[in-house]
């Protein structure tokens, strides 16, 4: 599910930078930063604005400044149950993998209809239930999201199509 | 003895009653003559009492104080019949009487079938009695007959009648009424024709009333310590018999007693029973309950194997219940593990349960089988049985080995005889299947508790199938780890289900666990938010779907780590973090997993890491085991390395650097693609000369590493390389705009002629003037741009210092000198390292010609040197740089910087004194100077333009 986040972050400029347009530096430093990342159980996807630049402190030691910078961020937090879609990208026998968005989704066979079978002679290989759906690389897939690991920068969903709605979007 | 309950008011009887409850209405006269009769003459009695002694009866009946609640519920019993009237009530009230005794002398077990016939006869006796009082009596006499199912003999002329005319269907015969005849048939029809749901319904609507009213009689409603015995019960005695032999000898008391029954010396116990089995405490004894000891003396008189004479124990009377109490005995099923202990070669091996034998008594194992097919002590076997050979210990025993068909047929052929179709063998008289023992043992023989078997033993039958695959039966396995329950550890906030017990399909949260009790909060249900303590042997872990767990304990997938995708009952399927696998395991060996964490580690060593195996092989690790891990070479191979073997890890150097097939510079988290082969597609994790290591999530094999040479990648991003990465400057470093405006400073971190060019301060002899190494001289072996490292006088070792801490001296005299000045420069320039040319492409021959310095800068064509001649070799995309690029250089900053020359504003000035165009060309743009956004660009470039002629010059000049 995508947020408007506030959110706040240190960061530092080297003293060679101080100047007229140093909050402007800070900011293209805080987005260099953050954007794209995965920040525990959440992603940054974009940072709307900086609302807040606090004044610079010098760090004793190093002669860097550092910022508090207040922003606002689009974050997308992915949960237990919600329903994303997402894009197949490699089929084992075991499940598939699937990528919604920064998300890494693994579908596990146990977590298919029953009708849906690995079927390895496929070129290339799918699950299908020799009828309407068929699940291969690239397949555009609708998935309820079971399980969720986060780790430093990284998260990683279980999901499942066992479901009315789920498994392969047609079209 | 437990009868005693349920005794009437009305009973007077002696003790014998207690035993075999009398009817009530026995008269006192009789009582007495009872007493001298033998049971078996009373049960007689019994019989025919109510026609010879009805008088008696109506007589006591008058006094009885139940009387009239019994008639009333014969009423509500008999209320539909209408045939009742008042006239009948003096019969009635007898007729009640026996009816009393009648459903006292029922059994618990009867069958409402029983009471249908029984009504059904009813409705006849109203019919007799109308006729002939008498046929009352013939209920009486019948039902007794129906009870004791004994052929009883009677004297009375009068009674013979009755038991003729017991049966309804004869009865009807000679009252000639056919109308009662032939609706008994037809409903009976119509019975038998309805399902046996229907009849039970019918059956308990019609008598659903009359169980009420015997509630006396009912079993279920006599509160249980109503049951227990008092001191008014026969005590039990337990006595001494041989040891195994305890149900038999309760078989023959059994039998006595049945022998006896009815003759004048029939038995005085009441009840005689055994606790025996080979690991009872109780074995040894038999317990006989008597009212006297005597009467046991006299029934076991004569038995065998029972020792009466010996000194009976009398148990006292709190003891009782624990005598009968029952203790489960663990039920062997086909797969289970247990233990041998009998064959004293196999004692402790660990054996699966192929089959049991009907009578329990025998089961049929299967076992890794120990033999050594040497023909001595084989055939010395064979000559005696190994029971006499082993007074004292069983000797060293061989190794647990399969059944080697080969070796046998080597050593022994003769004792040898099988079919190799289904692999199964007797050899020295010993059955084999598949490799395995199979043999019929005594349960009593086989530890099946505890028994514990590890996975390497269970391993060692499951890779014995017949495909080599690893089926284990986990349930098997399950069922023989549940007896060891103690292995199982809950932990505070654990999840836990109640799967056994009164309180099962509990699920709780573990808020304290002491000893064998878990305290859990109840989540779910009813009990939610109460508190309960539950023994843990019915508990197991829950876990959901989607919970990321590790596990823990015995299994051969400790330390994984995972999410859980599937659980059937105690098995839970997860999906493992490290390798994206899938494994199941039971729910006792998991626990929840916090969230961050599972990375596998080994020691210092863990995934991903790049390691040293030997001076030429690197590798990355793809697989963290226990002890072991797996490593993926810079050749592609992987092999299983221990950490000893491990020479060392290299630590991942950010800043490592190369350049993919169209030269561009790649570093470490840059995606690339093969560029032939498999096309394969990664993020950089590690470079290693030429080689990169790539990680991809496509793929789970050698968890998604594959290495590649630098030069067969390409880089996905845009054309130009790392253009999207370096948008902007660090602005946590030193802003590169500014570096350029310290024009002078002799130690400014960019300085040209250590920048490039050999370091001045190689090979020199340095004093250490800061840290732990203070005062101590040595020679420079190696630099970068902050540190040296420096090879110790004093102390054969090598240590890194930061250059600033070093002071130069010269080597003859030991003066303090600067290298960096032009003094120091004359014997550098001498030229006598040829190492630097490598290292640094073209500069050194440079300097050392110290003639025509001004074409060798000015005229790229002039292939003067041998590093401009490569250059021009290969091209004319100014390869000198472009080939500095791509070696990974030890002195970072101003070699990136010619790839493409607007990084560091260095490099640019560099270039514009040698060879000048792309690199050149390419800081024209100058992103760099709007990035940095410090106003006016120019200053910082002016200087840096004009600065460099000037430094030119003076560098020129000190060569």
């Amino acid at each position: 599910m995508f947020f408007l986040h506030n959110l706040e972050r240190r960061v530092t400029l080297h003293p060679s930078y101080f100047g007229r347009n140093m909050h402007e530096l800070v900011t293209t430093k805080l987005v260099k930063d953050v954007e794209g990342t995965c920040a525990g159980d959440y992603y940054i996807i974009a940072i709307m604005d900086t609302f807040d630049v606090s004044e610079g402190r010098i760090l004793p030691g190093s002669g860097l400044a550092e910022f508090t910078v207040g922003y606002r961020a689009v974050v997308w937090r992915p949960f237990k149950g919600e329903v994303i879609d997402a894009i197949t990208q490699t089929v084992n026998p075991h499940g598939f993998f699937a990528q919604a968005g920064p998300l890494r989704l693994f579908v596990s066979s146990h977590l298919m209809p029953d009708e849906i079978q690995y079927d390895a002679s496929a070129t290339p290989a799918q699950f299908t239930n020799n009828a309407d759906i068929v699940i291969e690389q690239g397949t555009h897939v609708r998935v309820k999201i079971i399980g969720l690991r986060t780790e430093v920068g990284e998260m990683w969903a279980i999901g499942s199509i066992n479901g009315d709605f789920l498994g392969c979007l047609q079209g | 003895m437990a009868s005693a309950p349920f005794q009437f008011a009305g009973d007077s009887e002696s003790e014998d009653d207690n035993f075999n409850p009398a009817p009530a209405d026995l008269s006192d006269e009789e009582d007495g003559a009872d007493h001298d009769d033998s049971p078996a003459h009373k049960k007689d009695r019994r019989g025919s009492s109510p026609a010879a002694d009805n008088d008696h009866d109506e007589d006591e009946d008058e006094g009885d104080g139940d009387e009239p609640v019994r008639t009333s519920k014969k009423r509500a019993r008999e209320d539909d019949d209408e045939e009742e009237n008042a006239a009948d009530e003096e019969e009635e009230d007898v007729e009640a009487d026996g009816d009393g005794d009648e459903e006292e002398l029922e059994e618990d077990d009867e069958e409402e079938e029983d009471e249908d016939d029984e009504d059904v006869q009813h409705r006849h006796r109203r019919k007799r009695r109308k006729d002939h009082r008498a046929a009352f009596f013939d209920i009486e006499a019948e039902v007794e007959d129906e009870d004791e199912a004994e052929d009883e003999e009677r004297d009375g002329e009068e009674i013979e009648d009755f038991i003729e005319n017991a049966h309804p269907d004869d009865i009807a015969e000679p009252l000639h009424d056919d109308t009662r005849h032939r609706e008994l048939d037809r409903r009976r029809e119509i019975e038998a024709s309805m399902d046996a749901e229907k009849q039970a319904e019918i059956l308990k609507e019609r008598y659903g009333k009359r169980a009420h009213a015997r509630g006396y009689n009912d079993m279920a409603v006599v509160p249980k310590r109503l049951l227990l015995p008092s001191v008014d019960d026969p005590g039990i005695w337990a006595v001494r018999c041989k040891e195994g032999k305890e149900r038999d000898v309760i078989f023959s008391i059994m039998r006595r007693v049945e022998e006896r029954a009815g003759t004048k010396d029939e038995l005085a116990i009441t009840a005689a029973f055994e606790r025996g089995g080979p690991n009872s405490v109780m074995k040894g004894y038999i317990y006989v309950e008597a009212r006297r000891q005597n009467d046991i003396l006299i029934a076991l008189d004569g038995v065998l194997d029972v020792y009466p004479r010996t000194k009976m124990i009398l148990v006292e009377i709190k003891d009782m219940p624990d005598l009968l109490r029952v203790t489960k005995t663990p039920t062997l099923e086909p797969g289970a593990w247990v233990r041998l202990k009998r064959p004293a070669k196999h004692a402790g091996d660990l054996a699966q349960v192929l089959d049991v034998t009907e009578n329990g008594l025998e089961a049929r194992v299967r076992f890794i089988p120990r033999l050594d097919y040497g023909d001595k002590s084989d055939s010395f076997s064979m000559a005696a049985p190994p029971q006499r050979r082993r007074p004292g210990m069983p000797g060293p025993r061989p190794p647990q080995r399969l059944f080697s068909e080969i070796e046998a047929r080597k050593r022994n052929p003769r004792y040898l005889s099988g079919n190799p179709q289904t692999n199964t063998w007797t050899y020295m008289g010993e059955e084999f299947e598949n490799g395995f023992q199979v043999k019929d043992i005594k349960i009593q023989h086989l530890e099946v508790k505890d028994v514990n078997p590890t996975l390497e033993e269970v391993t060692k039958f499951a890779s014995g199938a017949e495909d080599g695959t690893e089926n284990l039966d986990l349930k098997a396995l399950a069922a023989s780890l549940k007896d060891s329950n103690s292995s199982v550890t809950y932990v505070r906030g654990d999840v836990i289900e109640v799967y056994e017990g009164e309180q099962r399909g509990v699920v709780g949260r573990a808020v304290n666990v002491q000893g064998d009790i878990v305290t859990l909060k109840v989540t779910e249900g009813e009990l939610a938010g109460q508190t309960i303590e539950v023994p843990n042997k019915g508990l197991r872990k829950r876990f959901r779907t989607g919970d990321h767990v590790k596990v823990i304990g015995g299994s051969r997938f400790r330390d994984e780590v995972g999410m859980v995708v599937k659980i059937v009952e105690d098995r839970v399927t997860l999906l493992t973090d490290q390798t994206n696998t899938e494994i199941t395991v039971f729910s006792k060996d998991l626990r929840e997993a916090s969230d961050i964490g599972g990375q596998g580690s080994l020691g210092q060593y863990s995934l991903l890491d790049l390691v040293q195996l030997d001076p030429t092989t690197v590798g990355c690790i793809v697989k963290v085991d226990r002890e072991s891990m797996v490593v993926l070479d810079q050749n592609g191979d992987t092999k299983q390395v221990m950490p000893s073997q491990i020479a060392n890890k290299l630590p991942k150097r950010k800043i490592a650097v190369a350049a993919d097939r169209n030269g561009s510079e790649i570093r470490i988290d840059d995606v690339v693609r093969e560029y032939g082969g498999q096309q394969r597609q990664g993020k950089i994790i590690h470079i290693h000369r030429s080689f990169v290591f790539l990680h991809s999530n496509a793929t789970t094999e050698n968890a998604g590493v594959f290495v590649t040479r630098a030069g067969n990648v390409t880089t996905i991003a845009a054309k130009g390389g790392r253009t999207t990465a370096n948008s902007g400057p660090d602005l946590s470093t030193m802003n590169p705009a500014l570096k350029r405006m310290g024009p002078n400073g002799p130690t400014g971190p960019m300085q040209p002629p250590k920048s490039f060019g050999r370091d001045r301060a190689l090979g020199q002899t340095v004093s250490i003037r800061k840290g732990g190494y203070k005062g101590l001289m040595g020679i420079v072996k190696d630099t970068t741009d902050t540190h040296a490292r420096v090879e110790l006088h004093g102390k054969n070792k090598i240590v890194t210092v930061p250059k600033a801490d070093l002071v130069f001296k010269d080597k003859i005299t030991g003066k303090t000198i600067d290298i960096y000045s032009r003094g120091g420069r004359g014997g550098f320039g001498g030229g006598g390292y040829p190492g630097g040319g490598d290292r640094m492409g073209s500069r050194t021959p440079m300097g050392a010609g110290s003639g025509e310095r001004t074409p060798a800068w000015g005229a790229k064509s002039v292939a003067r040197t041998p590093a401009w001649g490569r250059a021009e070799g290969s091209g004319s995309r100014t390869p000198a740089w472009g080939d500095g690029s791509r070696t990974v250089n030890p002195y970072d900053g101003s070699r990136t910087a010619y790839g493409d020359g607007n990084r560091t504003a260095y490099g640019g000035a560099t270039s514009y004194g040698g060879s000048r165009t792309p690199a050149w060309s390419s800081s024209a743009k100058t992103p760099a100077h709007d990035g940095f956004g410090h106003g006016s660009k120019t200053p910082a470039w002016g200087l840096g333009v004009h600065a460099w002629p000037e430094r030119l010059f003076v560098f020129a000049r000190t060569v």
